[in-house]
C-alpha cells in the first residue's frame, strides 16, 4: 500500500483543511491562533509526506498532530498568563457565515476544561467512537469515557442556562 | 422527555452546531507559500543557517563566560589589594606604637 499510494499534497490540504481548522478553533477558541496551527500542521506533513502510507492514515495523522499542536498552544498560553476565552470577533472573522446556535455552543465549549473539550471535539465533530478517541489521544478508555461523560453533562448544564431559546434537549 | 431522551437529543444538536468550519479562504494560500518558502532553502543553505547560528551562539556564550571570569579576576585583585592596604594600615599603625612605646621606655629610664 505504502508503495502504490503517492500522496498529493495539495490535494491533502485541500481535503482535511476545514477539519484541521475546526479542530483547532474548538480546541483554542482563537481564530487566528487556529490559522496559524493549522498552517504548522500541514507543513509538518509536507516534512512527514513520506511516512504517510495511506489517506485513511493522513487524515489520523492530521488530525492527532492537529490535537497535539492545539494543546501545546493552549500551555504556551497558560506558561504566558492568557486564559482561554473566546474574543468578540469570534465566529465573525472571514466570509464564512455559522449559525448563532453554532456560535454560541463554540463559546461555551471553550469554557469546558481542556480534556473534557479535546474528547467533545473528536466525538461530536469528528463522529469518532470513544475507542477511536482515545487512540487519537493517547489515552486509556475508560478516561476517555469519563471525559466525554462529565464533558457532556457540564455543556448540557451550561447550555440550559444559557441556551435556552435554542436547546430543546438543554 | 425522560433525562436519557433529552440527553440523546442534546447530543444531536450538538453534533449538528459542532459541524466541521470551512476553512479560511486563504489558508491554503498561505500553506502553499510557506511550503514554497521552505523548499526554497537547499539542505546546504539549511546547514549553513544551523552552523552560522550555532557559532552566534557560542560566541554570545563563550564571551559571556570571558566577561564573567575578568570580572571575578578583577575582584579577586581588588580584595588581595584591600588586604595588603588594611596590613600596611596595621603594620605602620604597630610601628607607631612600637615608637611610642620605646620612647617611653627611654623617658622611665
Amino acid at each position: 500500500m505504502a508503495g502504490t499510494w503517492q500522496p498529493d499534497f495539495e490535494q491533502l490540504v485541500d481535503e482535511h483543511q476545514s477539519m484541521v481548522f475546526s479542530v483547532a478553533l474548538r480546541m483554542t477558541g482563537d481564530y487566528g491562533l487556529a490559522e496559524e496551527i493549522a498552517q504548522d500542521v500541514f507543513l509538518e506533513l509536507d516534512r512527514h509526506l513520506r511516512s504517510i502510507e495511506n489517506p485513511l492514515h493522513a487524515l489520523l495523522w492530521l488530525r492527532r498532530v492537529a490535537m497535539n499542536r492545539s494543546a501545546d498552544a493552549l500551555r504556551r498560553r497558560r506558561v504566558r498568563g492568557i486564559s482561554v476565552e473566546i474574543d468578540e470577533t469570534h465566529g465573525a472573522r472571514g466570509e464564512e457565515r455559522i449559525s448563532p446556535l453554532a456560535d454560541r455552543v463554540e463559546r461555551l465549549l471553550a469554557t469546558v476544561p481542556e480534556p473534557q473539550r479535546a474528547a467533545l471535539v473528536l466525538r461530536y465533530q469528528e463522529d469518532l467512537t470513544p475507542e477511536e478517541i482515545a487512540v487519537t489521544l493517547g489515552a486509556p478508555l475508560a478516561t476517555v469515557k469519563s471525559h466525554l461523560q462529565r464533558g457532556l453533562k457540564l455543556l448540557r448544564a451550561k447550555a440550559a442556562i444559557h441556551l435556552k431559546e435554542y436547546v430543546r434537549g438543554a | 422527555m425522560d433525562d436519557l431522551e433529552s440527553m440523546a437529543e442534546f447530543e444531536r444538536e450538538l453534533q449538528t452546531a459542532l459541524a466541521r468550519r470551512p476553512a479560511p479562504p486563504h489558508l491554503k494560500r498561505k500553506i502553499m507559500e510557506r511550503r514554497r518558502q521552505h523548499a526554497g532553502r537547499s539542505p546546504r543553505m539549511i546547514w549553513m543557517e544551523r552552523l552560522a547560528a550555532s557559532l552566534i551562539l557560542a560566541a554570545v556564550f563563550g564571551g559571556a563566560a570571558f566577561w564573567r571570569h575578568q570580572v571575578e579576576q578583577r575582584r579577586g585583585e581588588e580584595a588581595t589589594q584591600q588586604v595588603f592596604t588594611a596590613l600596611r594600615i596595621a603594620n605602620h599603625a604597630l610601628e607607631q606604637m612600637n615608637a611610642q612605646l620605646a620612647e617611653h621606655n627611654r623617658d622611665a629610664q
